[in-house]
């Protein structure tokens, strides 16, 4: 066992518990781990000698360098761990340099929360929900694609994998990997449901088992680190890029939510899913914040494209499997890896809440592919159509109070303004698709 | 038209008969002048005693002043009450009669003639302009009132027209939608002591279950219960109001009701079929109460083929659209996806609901027959597990082999 973290259930500790588990485990060094507001990695690495003292939360750092982060003169930040998160790499183990990671919220000079943290963020939408939303969790299902480096070791779209949904090739060196990320996941104790061979080639999922929401953000984070982590070992690149091929399916992060017990569908559960069909629009800008998002967003492949809901329909936004563990659940499907988890999962949280605040109704489920309604089918379920680009989707997130208000001030003007920009910088790009269509013809 | 001069007795006698007829069968003041205009081939207009306009009709050609406010105020009445209107730039004849209800004015009914003298039909406007004061003096009691007819009006069959309808609605204040959905409602086993309460207190329940972004929804009491008639413009709203009104029964044992809900909900109704809804949610509610028991409220769609059994004399046609409307989604369904869905439901039934029969029958296996009867139900919306979804699919099969056409 190498984390005090088991089956994705996280056990309160105290610091001494985890300098004694650090100490056990020959830990050198601890990466004090955060996330920016676009949701990319960051970490300050520290010598075991001064874990006590990062323990207590007195590591700063320049926050004025991150993303989105700070403005004017706010620069220093510090690192407050969430002793619960604390985990060895296991890849580390017996390397004589054993390393661990413990995630932090970030906190001002002052000790107070601060409000552009992302895991603060949704802290507060889970504790503004909590008058409607008690004991929810969340699990996911995570869609990557593992390519083969190039001999410099630079990442390729090249795959020699010619598997496809559910697919067995003990042979194929990403079934090997895909094996070995399951495993150390499993190590750093997060709870795999199971994982298996995606549509595309070279396509994998891992599955994890539902947890509390803040713990399940968390753990895409740890799935991010680990998968290019061990594919590495394996001489491959792991990407969760939503859409790295054009003609193979896209990378999704089907994100499930336990809601009520099993049997009639719970009036909780049909609000919630109201709420998440009302917001779908604006949360789409979070849950999809890349303009590679949108080339995923296609009506091909199941990927979703409609505010729709169903019991069986795999390209329904919103779908409600059987029960499992005797919980009703409901799934998400929209959203992919290379959102902010903590920022998805507080707007996902905050669409529910407000569904099951305002007794919002979906509709009927819809039976049958969302891909095969028509104009007038869609208007009399007034059905709509998510976002096709970023720059849609920021205008959406824009006229949504609800969603906004998940994100606060702060990190609604960080975000916005990081991804106007992103958009603006695609814009102004010249393709390789535009000079092969225009360049002999103009 | 009335192409007497004078008109005759029988003439006002046919006249007021057909006013009478309007009145009960629910028409308002804009069928009345309508009537009115019809036969003295002339415009008519109704105003309240606010001046508000309440109806105008038969104009045709002629030109009609929005009110005649301003005209009223400059002219002298005669002694029989009857105010010549002068026109500017016109000579035909307009007047102008004030409409009572008793002593207390209620409005005015003017008459714009296209040639004819209208001093000598002037009984004719008398009886009209009584017949609106009754309709007038029902909505004087304030806004409510005028609300309150106005649904009266609507589910009493008044209108043909959606514009009439609407711009009735309108001149009361009311957004009338496109389409209801009606949700009926009693409580059962309440003690007489305390009824009143309890009845207030499921009327506030079922609003609040049945809130609606879609508009104002109206509250009408029927017997001992309620009758809500639910805005549904969209297809979505009525699936909504369908599946809040199931909620009901439950919202009430949350907050411990104490007494037995049950209900109906009728299928979505443009707005002048109105009536269409409110008595297929109350016949939901009587077979609710009679078959299923328990507090629930049953939409009128799940009740399948017992609707028809308890009008006891369904039409040949009646039962067609029955058995097309049961089997419609799973025809759909196999013309789209070239499936055997509606095959395999009547060979099911046929042998006697045996699986591997049927599989040995249509040549798959049992599996697949399994597979086709889950995708039967969640297309159907019918529970084959059901006695009464059974019923209302093998009624529907059988309808449908008596008429392969």
């Amino acid at each position: 066992m190498l984390s005090i973290q088991t089956n994705g259930e996280r056990k309160t500790l105290s610091k001494r518990d985890v300098l004694k588990v650090a100490k056990e485990r020959d830990v050198r060094y601890v990466r004090l781990s955060f996330v920016d507001i676009l949701g990319i990695g960051k970490n300050v690495t520290i010598p075991v000698s001064e874990l006590e003292s990062a323990l207590e939360g007195k590591v700063s750092f320049d926050g004025g360098s991150i993303d989105g982060f700070v403005r004017g003169e706010e620069a220093d930040m510090m690192l407050v761990p969430d002793l619960s998160t604390f985990a060895v790499y296991p890849w580390t183990l017996g390397s004589g340099n054993v390393e661990a990671r413990i995630i932090c919220d970030i906190a001002t000079p002052d000790g107070e929360a601060f409000e552009g943290c992302p895991r603060t963020t949704l802290r507060r939408a889970l504790e503004d929900a909590r008058d409607v939303l008690t004991g929810v969790r969340a699990g996911l299902e995570v869609e990557f694609y593992l390519f083969e480096l190039a001999a410099d070791g630079a990442p390729t779209v090249q795959t020699s994998d010619v598997g496809s949904y559910f697919d067995s090739d003990e042979s194929d060196s990403g079934e090997v990997a895909r094996l070995d990320i399951a495993t150390t996941l499993e190590a750093m104790g997060l709870s795999v449901a199971s994982a298996h061979h995606e549509h595309g080639a070279g396509q994998h999922e891992v599955d994890l088992n539902e947890t509390p929401i803040l713990t399940t953000a968390d753990a895409l984070i740890t799935t991010r680190i680990v998968a290019k982590h061990v594919a590495a070992r394996h001489h491959l690149h792991a990407t969760f890029m939503p859409k790295p091929l054009e003609t193979c399916a896209g990378s999704g992060v089907h994100i499930y939510f336990t809601t009520a017990p099993a049997g009639e569908l719970a009036e909780e559960t049909l609000f919630a899913i109201g709420g998440l069909l009302e917001h779908a629009p604006a949360f789409t800008a979070v849950c999809n914040p890349t303009v590679n998002s949108y080339k995923r967003l296609v009506a091909a492949w199941d990927a979703p494209i409609y505010t729709a809901w169903s019991y069986r329909s795999a390209n329904a936004l919103v779908r409600v499997p059987s029960p499992q563990g005797g919980l009703q659940r409901i799934e998400v499907r929209s959203a992919d890896a290379s959102c902010n988890p903590y920022l998805a999962m507080a707007v996902l949280v905050a669409s529910i809440a407000h569904g099951i605040r305002n007794h919002l109704l979906p509709g009927d489920p819809l039976i049958g592919s969302t891909y095969d309604l028509n104009d007038r089918e869609r208007d009399a379920r007034r059905i709509r159509m998510l976002p096709k680009s970023l720059r849609q989707a920021l205008a959406e997130l824009e006229k949504d109070a609800v969603v906004r208000g998940a994100l606060g001030d702060h990190v609604y003007q960080a975000f916005r303004d990081a991804k106007f920009a992103e958009y603006e910088r695609y814009r102004r790009a010249v393709h390789p698709w535009e000079r092969e269509a225009y360049l002999r013809i103009y | 038209m009335i192409d007497d001069t004078l008109m005759s007795p029988d003439a006002l006698v046919e006249f007021a008969e057909g006013l009478a007829k309007i009145a009960s069968s629910g028409g308002g003041p804009k069928a009345l002048a309508t009537h009115l205009a019809a036969a003295l081939d002339a415009a008519v207009l109704v105003e309240d005693g606010d001046w508000r306009h309440v109806a105008l009709a038969g104009t045709g050609t002629r030109s009609v002043p929005p009110s005649i406010r301003d005209l009223v105020a400059s002219a002298r009445p005669s002694s029989d009450g009857v105010v010549h209107i002068e026109l500017p730039g016109e000579t035909l004849d307009a007047l102008a009669i004030r409409i009572r209800g008793g002593d207390s004015p209620l409005g005015w009914l003017s008459i714009f003639s296209n040639g004819e003298r209208l001093e000598a039909r002037i009984g004719a406007v008398r009886l009209a302009a009584a017949a609106i004061a009754v309709e007038l003096s029902r909505d004087a009691g304030g806004g409510k009132n005028r609300r309150r007819s106005f649904w009266d009006r609507l589910l009493g069959r008044a209108y043909d027209d959606p514009i009439e309808a609407k711009d009735d609605a309108a001149s009361r204040g009311i957004a009338l939608a496109s389409g209801y959905v009606a949700v009926a409602l009693e409580a059962e086993g309440l003690e007489e002591t305390s009824a009143a309460t309890k009845v207030g207190d499921l009327r506030r329940i079922a609003l609040e279950t049945l809130r609606s972004g879609s508009g104002e929804i109206v509250v009408l009491e029927r017997g001992g219960g309620f009758v809500f008639l639910c805005p549904a413009p969209l297809e979505v709203d009525a699936q909504n109001v369908r599946t809040a009104a199931t909620l009901i029964p439950r919202a009430a044992a949350k907050v411990h009701f104490g007494a037995k809900v049950v209900g109906g909900v009728g299928r979505a109704a443009v707005a002048i079929e109105a009536y269409k809804t409110v008595d297929e949610a109350r016949e939901s509610m009587f077979i609710a109460r009679r078959l299923f028991g328990g507090s629930r409220v049953m939409p009128y769609d799940d009740l399948g083929i017992y609707p028809l059994l308890l009008r006891g004399g369904a039409t040949a046609e009646e039962l067609r659209a029955f058995g097309q409307r049961v089997l419609a989604p799973l025809r759909k369904y196999d013309e789209k996806h070239q499936t055997e869905l509606v095959r395999t439901l009547r060979l099911y039934f046929d042998v006697g609901q045996n699986v591997k029969t049927a599989a040995a029958e249509l040549s798959v296996h049992r599996h697949t027959v399994f597979y086709r009867l889950r995708q039967i139900a969640e297309i159907s919306g019918h529970d084959l597990d059901s006695a009464h979804d059974q019923l209302t699919l093998r009624t529907a099969i059988a309808i449908d082999a008596l008429n392969p056409n």
